[in-house]
């Protein structure tokens, strides 16, 4: 009872997707998720095609408007007000699954790759090779880029079992992951003492035919995640195997506390202590501070140091500066701040702690900026270009001689810039505040003689993040592909 | 198709296009239809509008407004008086914010 019982706000009467009317009823569903992956594959088709042979110029193509617009924008807005329902919904698991009727994997992931390093580093060259190719204006790139993850995913999974391409390799994944820690659902189990009374464990070990039989009818859990002693959201992509191999109905899609995942550091099942996984700090790291870095790489300013640094080094090339830029904004900037905040929490408010498991323990209080960032960035994006997909849409259907849609309406676009830049500082401020609570939360459970002290950096540090956040907002947006030529 | 570009270097702010439209021998083409469209290289701006107007020589000059810094490709869409139709594009890399 007392391991089953960590999951403390299961049974209550928390509010439970799985028990609306419609949405319910359709997620429940044994083949709900392929309901939802096949109009994201087909859509990926499309993509693809007319990013290959489509015009061109990005804002004429459905691959990078959707890919970098809609997708990016739509994906940060459901996980807000929602959860991780992009991994639900993942066309490339689509094909995976597909294959595996023909191709049984053998293979396990290899020991020494089960955690997050190999797919932080993917992230790190997803967010650089976004910059340096410029792939939001290139259509070819960002089809290609498609094509890559859904070979990736076919040959991961078609090696290794499990869902090891979700939960160590996938770049989308592990930002999803670090991102839903903030929504205000959980896939969960509804009363733990059913769970208690549950011999069979289907949830994890997924249900076959007969008890001697190979053929498995129901998947558990590809990721690992034992749903009595599941907490957060971590490592789940909401795929609802568990809800569907569950015999006694007992997991549900459950309200919570956003953010409150991040307060506490219990034992997770198929993740572990949060503040011994050194990958997962360092991932939670690359989440926020990438989230400035991919923000400053859209206004002016950045030009100006690619410019200084590439004179001052002599440097005629792109790569090196744009590398050196990297590894200070994602590696120099978090350790002199995070060593100093934990040094001075250390010495002001009496820690015991040593600084890299503060630091590591502290790391996860900033998720709540970091996602604000990347909403603000992305919700810009998708809310002042929200209907440009439509005269693509139309321009497309005309040039393969099916015009129903009429002639292309270019003027297209969205709210105005005006309109969404209050909305920008609203969710900069929802999220200094949920990284000041966190924050202060994790100081609490700390070893601090006193916390009130040991606090004040970490909140200093929370505060000059959104500062910078802010004047990053306020800047007038410029995109530009040849910094070197001025 | 020649174009000129004004104020230079491009700034955020109004700017003046000016297109030259010669035929294959480099004759001068007057009475065609001009129109301009100017995106962004990254998807999901606003783009710009401008409709030119005839300045003489073959020339064709639209006022259109430079909304973002960074690099701009502008669509030229012609109607030739002979009901010929062409698209051509250009860019305007650089323009300067502030």
């Amino acid at each position: 009872m007392s391991k089953l019982s960590s999951n403390s706000d299961a049974g209550s009467a928390n509010f439970d997707l799985l028990r609306t009317p419609i949405l319910g009823r359709i997620l429940g569903w044994r083949h709900s998720r392929t309901l939802l992956q096949v109009p994201l594959f087909l859509l990926s088709v499309v993509m693809v095609l007319h990013g290959l042979f489509g015009p061109a110029l990005a804002p004429k193509n459905l691959a990078t408007t959707l890919s970098w617009v809609h997708f990016r924008g739509a994906l940060v807005l459901v996980m807000l007000v929602a959860g991780n329902f992009f991994c639900l919904a993942c066309p490339f698991m689509l094909v995976r699954q597909a294959a595996r009727r023909f191709f049984r994997p053998r293979r396990n992931w290899p020991r020494i790759l089960r955690n997050k390093w190999l797919s932080l580093g993917l992230l790190v060259l997803t967010l650089f090779a976004y910059e340096l190719f410029d792939l939001w204006s290139s259509p070819w790139w960002t089809a290609w880029l498609i094509i890559a993850y859904f070979l990736g995913a076919l040959l991961v999974d078609g090696v290794f079992k499990h869902a090891s391409f979700c939960k160590y390799v996938c770049p989308i994944g592990q930002f999803n992951f670090v991102a839903s820690t903030i929504s205000p659902l959980e896939v969960k189990v509804r009363d733990q003492e059913v769970c208690l009374e549950c011999r069979t464990k289907d949830c994890i070990r997924g249900r076959r035919d007969s008890p001697r039989s190979l053929n498995v009818i129901q998947r558990g859990c590809e990721l690992a995640l034992f749903q009595p002693l599941k907490i957060g959201n971590m490592d789940c992509t909401f795929c609802l195997d568990c809800v569907h191999a569950c015999p006694h109905d007992n997991v549900g899609i459950m309200s919570r506390l956003s953010a409150g995942e991040l307060m506490t550091d219990p034992p997770r099942s198929g993740v572990g202590y949060f503040s011994r996984r050194k990958d997962l700090a360092a991932l939670a790291t690359v989440f926020t501070f990438g989230a400035l870095l991919n923000a400053f790489g859209m206004v002016s300013p950045v030009y100006a140091l690619q410019r200084w640094l590439a004179g001052v080094l002599h440097l005629q090339r792109e790569a090196p500066v744009l590398g050196l830029i990297f590894a200070f904004f994602l590696v120099v900037e978090p350790v002199l701040l995070f060593g100093l905040a934990a040094g001075l929490s250390k010495k002001w408010g009496g820690a015991k702690e040593a600084i890299i498991p503060l630091s590591i323990r502290h790391s996860y209080g900033l998720v709540p900026l970091g996602f604000a960032v990347w909403l603000s960035h992305y919700a810009f994006h998708f809310l002042t270009g929200i209907f440009t997909f439509i005269p693509i849409f139309q321009s497309a259907l005309a040039s393969i001689g099916w015009p129903i849609l009429g002639e292309p309406h270019w003027g297209l676009a969205g709210m105005p810039k005006s309109a969404v830049y209050p909305l920008e500082l609203g969710f900069l401020g929802l999220g200094l505040l949920g990284s000041l609570l966190v924050s202060y939360r994790l100081t609490e459970e700390g070893s601090a003689q006193r916390p009130g002290l040991a606090f004040a950096p970490w909140a200093g540090l929370c505060a000059l993040l959104w500062i910078a956040a802010m004047w990053l907002m306020s800047q007038p947006m410029e995109m530009r592909g040849s910094f070197l030529s001025g | 198709m020649m174009h000129e570009v004004a104020p230079q270097p491009p700034k955020v702010g109004p700017a003046t296009i000016t297109v030259s439209l010669a035929d294959s021998a480099g004759k001068p083409i007057a009475g065609a239809r001009v129109k301009l469209e100017g995106n962004m290289s990254h998807p999901g701006m606003n783009p710009v509008f401008g409709a030119a107007r005839e300045i003489g020589d073959g020339r064709y000059q639209a006022s259109i407004e430079f909304t973002m810094g960074g690099d701009w490709v502008m669509l030229v869409r012609v109607d030739l008086p002979d009901g010929q139709k062409f698209e051509r594009e250009f860019e305007v890399k650089g323009v300067q914010a502030g």
